[in-house]
């Protein structure tokens, strides 16, 4: 509601009939224009910390690359060499340039830190999606179950399940899954390795394991938000006895009017969440052997291939950012006050 | 024909659109028995407008809410409401909704939080030709466009898309009436619907429910705590305290000849209004103290802490509503004589 | 010209009576409000209970019994079954007592958490009401450090730091730090958003009461419940993510006892014998959810939103 307050406040007008006119002079673009200058310092200021953090542990990149029978000329000499004994920000300028273009640099191994993303982004992607989209399904039909009835069947145990999904550790949940599902039922298998590539059905078959234990516990924080918010709404909201007034059925007052009006909080979160996902992601990748880029990260920090880790890091980042602005966005081109503004009539 | 759809003879042979017979509603807050309305009866008929007065927390609301099965769950109601014959109280929610919307509607207070402010109007309009009958999309939105254009809505077809934050109060609260008409119902009650408004488009849209009321031939409920409206829109008035009717009478006996009030409650309330005619800085004579708790209703009349006349028999025995005189029924025991001056 | 006395239709009440009895007893009967009170009750001090009883036990037991070592087994007593003589839980297979390490585990799993929580109640609190009540630049400004924050993934943090400093706790705490302050911050904020705008607060400003003592007085106890009952859900996360931390090898070193590390170690014989995964997992829900639960049942008890 803030957005919603923030527009209000400053006196959006709807500006000329003509709709483009309407649009150019409207509240929602102003809004957009700052969050877009917003996520763009909030994407530098992730890079430049990391790369800050990164500079600041002690780093033995070259020491790694020569063996442990380098001498210490050699060392000094392969340092210098790799431009590692710069001062730090003549290294960020370096790198920061090289970003703008584009170029994330070749890490430890010689491959680009392109190609490495582009590899292995596909099936990380791929899991995120199936996560997010059968969690939010699943929350958005248990949630309206359960306001159908407060305090009913239906109720109590979708808030014991939701219960059960924020406390469970996604990686605690997914060995249980491993074993149960994969092991002793033998439905899906153990490893999902050709995730990001293959046919429909593999993705199925393999995605259906980690995108649970990822998904469950989104899966109980929207259900919990989306059913606080329709009960709140079917029990204060002033519109609702409108509905009502007319004779519609329940049904169709929760789901027509109730539902519509919720989605607006349960957007924000599913777009602030993100960060976190993407670091849960890590784990469930590399319990289940997926080839995304949590994994690389993980192996990546083990190898202390630098370069790599700044790449990955700076998509983990990007994808916050943006995430959180589409769940602005979102909220701003759904919720009619803020699209329209107030005409004059 | 229905000999409810002619005024004339429905006057004529008394037969009314809506009896109510000692309504009762109560629940439960915070573990205490909360009684809103204590025995309410009324009849309203086809043509007619009854207006329904009284402070907040007087029952009025409730009491109508309850005929129009809009209270929440674990309310009980008891006690008769009968529209055009049919038992309405004790019936399930999806036998009522038969006649929500359809028989009887409802306009609500404050159209600002009344509409879905996510939905455009014309749409919200169009639900409610739907929700009763079996219209095609494309014809529901014909029959919605034309229900704006009923309730006086300039450009109807453009004002179909808009959504409701775009329009001014007066014309939300013209889409409220389009919806509620949209079903052609009998009944129309509208609680507090011109409170939220400026002078002017209150008087504009009390004109537009009783020109609507004499084209559809509806019997009218307004529900109000404005002894002015109801002077100048109603036929019959009823008052209400502490969930019980006090006094009731048609309106121009009330409001007519002066001096004709007898309940003392009803009578502070016309003293308390400001008139023109009195001399400048005359402190105004408000009724102070305030309602009692509905929780805990006093024994004996429950205006009596605040009647300027309170007797011991007031303390001790709550007054019948009783006709004492023909059409005119009011529960005081000391009411004020006829041209008693305050 | 007195009104007709009421002779019949109505019961005289008497004259203490509360009113005529007519109606019947409306909605919820007195039993029900009864057991609804219980539940209301029992949902806050279960919970509560739990909480308590796992942090006695794994803070004070050590201190009055004597617990074998969480990190050293007798490699003969390995794999014993649960009750075996000196082993309440039986040992793992490597011979290590498996509720020691549940006991000393706990204490570093609270530890952190709520060691976590609090820098992040402080700091970011601090923050967060800062950015909230002052506005403007500031806010811009604050708001905008917490940004970046949240979207730096902590985990990789925490992880950098391991591999390069060393694993050990106090680096785990900052880490960790690092996902706690933004998120009270943000929580702060909007709750002090929330506050700064209601009309006694600006009564208090036109008053002319000054910024830090109006915060201390009105803003404060306004948004402590939402912070508590926030904190409690916190200290659940931190612990889940101190676990994963664990898990991975990055977080308390072997061979400290840690659950996340018991369910590493547990993973390795799986198939054979379950209960060694299934025993730390089977604990970090209840304390989680214990912790999710009593949060709830105070946001109830406190009207929060």
């Amino acid at each position: 509601m803030a957005l919603a307050q923030q527009v209000q406040l400053q006196g959006g007008n709807g500006g000329p009939r003509d709709r483009a006119g309407r649009l150019a002079g409207s509240p929602a673009l102003r809004l957009v224009g700052r969050r877009l200058l917003a996520a763009l310092v909030v994407l530098w200021g992730v890079t430049f910390l990391t790369f800050a953090v990164m500079s600041a542990l002690p780093n033995d990149t070259a020491q790694v690359l020569l063996g442990l029978h380098a001498t210490p000329g050699q060392v000094t000499a392969l340092n210098k060499a790799l431009g590692l004994n710069r001062p730090f920000p003549v290294r960020y300028w370096h790198w920061l340039v090289g970003v703008l273009h584009g170029n994330l640099g070749t890490d430890l191994e010689g491959a680009s830190v392109n190609s490495q993303l582009a590899q292995h982004l596909p099936a990380t992607a791929e899991l995120l999606a199936y996560a997010l989209a059968g969690s939010l399904l699943l929350a958005v039909i248990v949630a309206v179950l359960a306001a159908r009835q407060p305090n009913g069947l239906a109720d109590r145990l979708s808030l014991a399940v939701s219960m059960l999904g924020l406390s469970a550790a996604p990686y605690a949940f997914a060995i249980f899954l491993i074993v149960v599902f994969a092991v002793k039922l033998g439905w899906f298998p153990v490893q999902s390795n050709s995730l990001g590539s293959g046919s429909v059905l593999s993705f199925l078959q393999q995605g259906t394991l980690p995108a649970a234990s990822l998904g469950f516990p989104l899966f109980a924080i929207y259900t919990r938000l989306l059913r606080a918010d329709l009960v709140e709404q079917l029990q204060r909201e002033d519109y609702i006895v409108t509905a009502k007034a007319k004779g519609l059925a329940p049904w169709q007052v929760l789901i027509r009017h109730a539902l519509r009006n919720s989605m607006f909080s349960l957007i924000t979160v599913v777009g602030l969440n993100m960060g976190t996902l993407i670091g849960a992601a890590a784990i469930i990748e590399a319990l289940f052997s997926v080839p995304g880029i949590g994994s690389e990260l993980l192996t990546a920090i083990g190898d202390k291939d630098v370069p790599l880790i700044e790449g990955i890091v700076l998509v983990f980042a990007l994808v916050t950012v943006l995430a959180n602005l589409a769940a602005d966005l979102m909220y701003a081109v759904l919720d009619p006050r803020i699209r329209y503004g107030r005409s004059t009539s | 024909m229905d000999v409810l759809d002619d005024p004339i003879a429905a006057a004529r042979t008394g037969a009314a659109l809506l009896e109510v017979e000692d309504l009762r509603v109560g629940f439960a807050a915070g573990g205490r028995d909360v009684r809103a309305v204590n025995g309410v009866s009324f009849r309203v008929s086809p043509g007619r407008t009854l207006a329904i007065i009284g402070e907040s927390g007087s029952g009025k609301t409730v009491s109508c809410r309850a005929v129009m099965g809009l209270l929440p769950a674990g309310t009980v109601v008891t006690g008769s409401a009968r529209l055009r014959g049919a038992e309405l109280i004790g019936l399930s929610d999806s036998q009522l909704r038969k006649h929500r919307g359809a028989d009887m509607a409802m306009v609500f207070q404050d159209p600002a939080r009344s509409l879905n402010p996510t939905m455009r109007v014309g749409a919200q309009v169009a639900e409610a030709v739907r929700a009763h009958r079996a219209v095609s999309r494309s014809q529901a939105r014909e029959e919605a466009v034309e229900l704006l254009r009923l309730v006086r809505i300039p450009l109807p077809d453009r004002r179909y898309h808009e959504y409701p934050h775009q329009l001014s109060g007066g014309m939300r609260q013209r889409v409220m009436i389009a919806m509620a008409l949209a079903c052609r119902p009998r009944l129309l009650i509208a609680d507090e619907a011109t409170t939220a408004l400026d002078v002017t488009t209150q008087a504009q849209i009390m004109e537009l429910l009783l020109d609507l009321q004499a084209e559809l031939n509806m019997a009218l409920i307004m529900i109000s705590h404005d002894l002015g409206l109801a002077a100048s829109y109603a036929d019959d008035v009823v008052v209400m305290y502490a969930g019980k009717i006090v006094e009731q009478a048609p309106a121009r006996r009330l409001f007519g000849t002066r001096g004709a009030v007898r309940m003392r409650y009803t009578r502070a309330l016309l003293d308390a209004i400001p008139r023109l005619d009195r001399p400048a800085h005359t402190i105004l004579p408000v009724v102070g103290g305030r309602p009692p708790d509905p929780a805990a209703l006093p024994p004996g009349c429950p205006f009596a802490p605040r009647c300027p006349v309170t007797a011991d028999d007031c303390l001790t025995t709550e007054p019948e509503l009783a006709e004492h005189v023909e059409g005119h029924r009011w529960a005081c025991w000391h009411p004020c004589q006829n041209g008693d001056t305050p | 010209m007195a009104a007709p006395r009421p002779e019949a239709a109505l019961p005289g009440p008497g004259l203490l009576a509360p009113g005529p009895p007519l109606l019947p007893s409306a909605g919820v009967s007195p039993r029900r409000l009864a057991s609804q009170r219980l539940g209301r009750a029992l949902r806050l001090w279960v919970p509560a209970g739990i909480v308590v009883l796992i942090l006695a036990t794994c803070f004070l037991l050590p201190l009055v019994t004597r617990m074998p070592s969480p990190t050293n087994g007798n490699i003969l007593d390995a794999g014993d079954p649960p009750f075996s003589p000196g082993h309440w839980l039986g040992t793992d297979p490597v011979g290590v007592d498996v509720f020691s390490q549940l006991v000393y585990g706990g204490q570093v799993a609270f530890e952190v958490g709520l060691a976590v929580t609090a820098i992040g109640v402080v700091v970011g609190g601090l923050l967060g009401i800062t950015a909230g009540y002052f506005g403007g630049w500031v806010d811009a400004l604050l708001s905008r450090v917490v940004d970046i924050l949240i979207a730096f993934p902590a985990l990789v943090l925490a992880l950098a730091i391991a591999e390069g400093l060393g694993p050990s706790e106090v680096h785990v705490i900052w880490a960790l730090s690092v996902f706690s302050i933004p998120a009270f911050g943000r929580l702060s904020r909007g709750a002090t958003l929330v506050v700064r705008d209601l009309e006694f607060m600006v009564a208090a400003r036109l008053a002319g009461t000054r910024g830090w003592r109006v915060i201390a007085r009105h803003v404060l106890p306004n948004i402590l419940p939402g912070l508590v009952t926030f904190s409690l859900l916190g200290i659940g996360i931190v612990i889940i993510l101190e676990g994963a931390l664990d898990y991975l090898g990055y977080g308390i070193p072997p061979p400290t006892a840690s659950w996340g590390a018991m369910i590493a170690n547990g993973q390795t014989v799986l198939t054979a014998q379950p209960e060694y995964v299934l025993i730390p997992s089977v604990v970090l829900v209840v304390v989680v959810a214990a912790l999710n639960m009593l949060g709830d049942a105070l946001r109830e008890r406190w009207g929060v939103r």
